[in-house]
């Protein structure tokens, strides 16, 4: 496993922590543009996602890639993740992952 | 003065509808007569001798009537009263008392002077027997009104909540609001049928009578759902809390000699439905109790109906599903059954997307879905009850409801609650739990959910068994050819392989091995015993028998299980049976561990 460039796990609140760093994100599209996409964080933040992933794109999608602002990320990876996704979940493990439980996640 | 009664008394007290303190005293002294318990208050007749009118104390002297001090047939003076109309009676009145002192206790017999119309009741002369020949009694039957209306205007009609055993005669006016079927039983003392009606008066209270046999035959027929009825010389017992249905301390039995008649030619009432209700968030500990139950929801959502085959008697019967809500943020599903699926199920499909409130009375509480709810054949539906729980609820969910999020009953019930309250997420335990613990199931069998991982199906087992295409148990080859069921005594040309195997699971803690049978093995092994043994019989490079099994191992469940013990080479053992296998929800699961990563912590 290649563990020379982690991601962190974050919704739309922790991306800022993570200005020039590599981040994983599931959102919620809600609009895609040429070279971006518009979408919804988990803790119902709007980020955009620069890049242009391969259409067709399901409801929910992950991204990794490097944190530009608090609220962009330049995406490398993109994932469809589908249409019915636990967004809740989502947003407790990126809670606990950057939180007190950080030291389990790389 | 201290032994008698205000002359004209009843007649002052109509004169002047009300006396409170500060008014000038007339000093009215009346007798008690008809001395009784209403609830938690007491009714009775004041008699000055001339009037009666209907009276009722207080309940704070309550404890003046218990002590003694205010006796039946004793006097009464009237310090502060109103006089108020008998709703749909405009011609009778009753006062109602607020203050007063008592007299002189019991007087040895009712004070009566000579009988004179008024607007109380008219006091008749206990008994009177006027000596007539037959066929002039004939001639006044006849001549006179129905009988129900005379028993009506002969006799004061008791509210249903006022009868017990220890009372003499009583006529009680109610409405059949259920009838059940005419059932015959065998015992030792011999076989007999009987049947039973709920009865609802005015005030809605419910009482069951119960009819045996010859009474059961007679009245059978009288009892028509919905129809008013007159009702006397029944006897009352204590209700058998095992097989109450209605709210009431005692139930009634009718026999040959009670009375009863259709209530014809009488303004009707319509009983209003009294309903005992529990929160959504309430219902885990209903779940597989005999107790019936009402509740009142905001309609989240109305199935079409579809046709489910009763499995004793294989007809196909209609039903529906429901999804209610209310202020607890929960949702329950109710099966509507039979009628109420067609019937009032269309009516609230069409109207679903207004999110009316109902309530329904009676339903049962089953562990299907976590808990759920399902009709019986009394149960009642009411939409948009005209009463105070629906108007709160519906502003609830017009203001707020709406735009919360609701879960379903089953799936979040905190495993904190009662020990009636059984989900697959709330009794979860891990393997551990199970094998740790060798005691577990003495008693009688104890239930729990695990999520398991399939680790081992052993392929040289004996995994099914021959069984009847109709019953299901074990068949044996006939002497010539086919199949004799012992159990249905007969003899069939094929017969099916039912699964009963032992698998061996695990988890992060441990591993068992299960009992699985047929349906749940079928769930596991991902198909049926026939065709896996189809499969055996193949022969070839590949085993399809062995990838089968292969397929099934290491894959995970959600597994409803029993514990219990057996005695196995005079050795007690740990016998775990699978009752119910279902594919793992994610989702759900990993709110359940987040629910537990959050439990640890507080606990740290």
């Amino acid at each position: 496993m290649d563990t020379s460039s982690p991601a962190a796990f974050v919704n739309g609140a922790l991306l800022r922590r993570y200005i020039g760093q590599k981040v994983r994100a599931v959102i919620q599209v809600i609009r895609s543009d040429v070279g971006s996409v518009i979408g919804k964080s988990t803790d119902d933040q709007q980020i955009v996602v620069k890049g242009s992933p391969q259409p067709p794109l399901t409801t929910y999608l992950e991204v990794i890639g490097i944190a530009e602002t608090d609220n962009t990320i330049r995406a490398e990876v993109w994932t469809n993740f589908g249409d019915s996704f636990d967004v809740q979940n989502y947003n407790e493990l990126c809670k606990l992952a950057n939180g007190e439980f950080r030291h389990l996640f790389i | 003065m201290e032994n008698s009664v205000t002359q004209d008394g009843i007649a002052t007290v109509l004169a002047n509808q009300s006396l409170d303190s500060s008014s000038v005293r007339p000093e009215i002294v009346v007798q008690v007569v008809d001395l009784k318990p209403a609830g938690n208050r007491y009714t009775f007749s004041a008699n000055d001798g001339k009037m009666k009118i209907k009276a009722m104390l207080p309940a704070t002297l309550t404890s003046d009537i218990i002590s003694g001090k205010i006796q039946n047939l004793g006097l009464i003076r009237l310090l502060e009263y109103t006089v108020n109309d008998i709703p749909g009676k405009s011609e009778e009145k009753y006062m109602l008392i607020t203050k007063c002192e008592a007299v002189a206790s019991a007087l040895d017999s009712e004070i009566k002077a000579e009988i004179k119309a008024s607007t109380g009741i008219m006091l008749k002369p206990k008994h009177e027997f006027v000596a007539k020949s037959a066929s002039q009694i004939i001639n006044e039957q006849r001549g006179n009104a129905a009988p129900a209306a005379r028993m009506a205007m002969t006799r004061r009609v008791h509210p249903l909540v006022s009868l017990n055993p220890y009372q003499g005669s009583w006529t009680i006016k109610v409405r059949v609001t259920n009838k059940g079927v005419m059932r015959t039983y065998k015992n030792a003392r011999g076989e007999g049928c009987v049947f039973n009606v709920e009865l609802t008066d005015e005030e809605g209270t419910q009482i069951q009578a119960t009819m045996f046999n010859a009474a059961a035959r007679k009245f059978y027929d009288r009892f028509e759902m919905g129809k008013v009825y007159y009702i006397s010389r029944g006897s009352l017992k204590l209700a058998n809390k095992q097989f109450k249905t209605v709210q009431n301390d005692y139930e009634m039995t009718l026999n040959e000699n009670s009375e009863v008649e259709e209530a014809s030619n009488e303004e009707m009432f319509t009983p209003e439905t009294k309903f005992n209700f529990v929160p959504i968030d309430e219902l885990g500990t209903y779940v597989n109790q005999k107790d019936l139950i009402d509740v009142i929801g905001v309609v989240q959502s109305v199935s079409p109906t579809m046709s489910i085959r009763r499995k004793n008697d294989n007809e196909m019967i209609p039903k529906r599903d429901i999804t209610l809500a209310d202020e607890t943020k929960k949702t329950v599903v109710v099966s509507l059954w039979n009628d109420l699926a067609t019937g009032i199920g269309q009516e609230l499909l069409d109207m679903a997307d207004n999110h009316p409130v109902i309530a329904i009375k009676s339903l049962k509480v089953g562990a299907f879905q976590g808990v759920s709810l399902s009709t019986i054949s009394r149960s009642n539906v009411v939409i948009n009850p005209n009463s105070p729980e629906a108007t709160k609820l519906k502003s609830w969910y017009d203001a707020e409801g709406k735009e919360t999020s609701m879960s379903a009953i089953g799936s979040g019930m905190s495993s904190s609650a009662n020990n009636g309250s059984r989900s697959m997420y709330s009794d979860r335990v891990f393997l551990s739990h199970i094998t740790s613990n060798p005691s577990l199931g003495e008693e009688k069998p104890v239930f729990f959910s695990t999520r398991a991982y399939i680790s081992f199906i052993k392929p040289d087992q004996t995994m099914w068994y021959r069984a009847c295409k109709t019953c299901n148990k074990k068949v044996t080859e006939a002497m010539d050819s086919g199949y004799w069921c012992e159990s249905c005594q007969k003899k069939d040309q094929e017969c099916s392989l039912r699964y009963i195997m032992a698998v061996k699971v695990s988890d992060s803690t441990g591993e068992t091995w299960l009992s699985a049978f047929n349906d749940e093995a079928e769930k596991i092994i991902g198909c049926t015993a026939d065709d896996l043994n189809d499969l055996k019989s193949e022969e070839g490079e590949v085993n399809e028998f062995q990838t089968k099994l292969k397929e099934a191992t290491w894959s995970s469940h959600l597994f409803r299980i029993s514990v219990s013990q057996q005695e196995y080479n005079s050795e007690k053992r740990q016998r775990i049976t699978v009752r119910g296998v279902s594919p793992i929800d994610f989702a759900a699961e990993t709110r359940l561990l987040l629910q537990d990563i959050s439990k640890n912590k507080t606990s740290q």
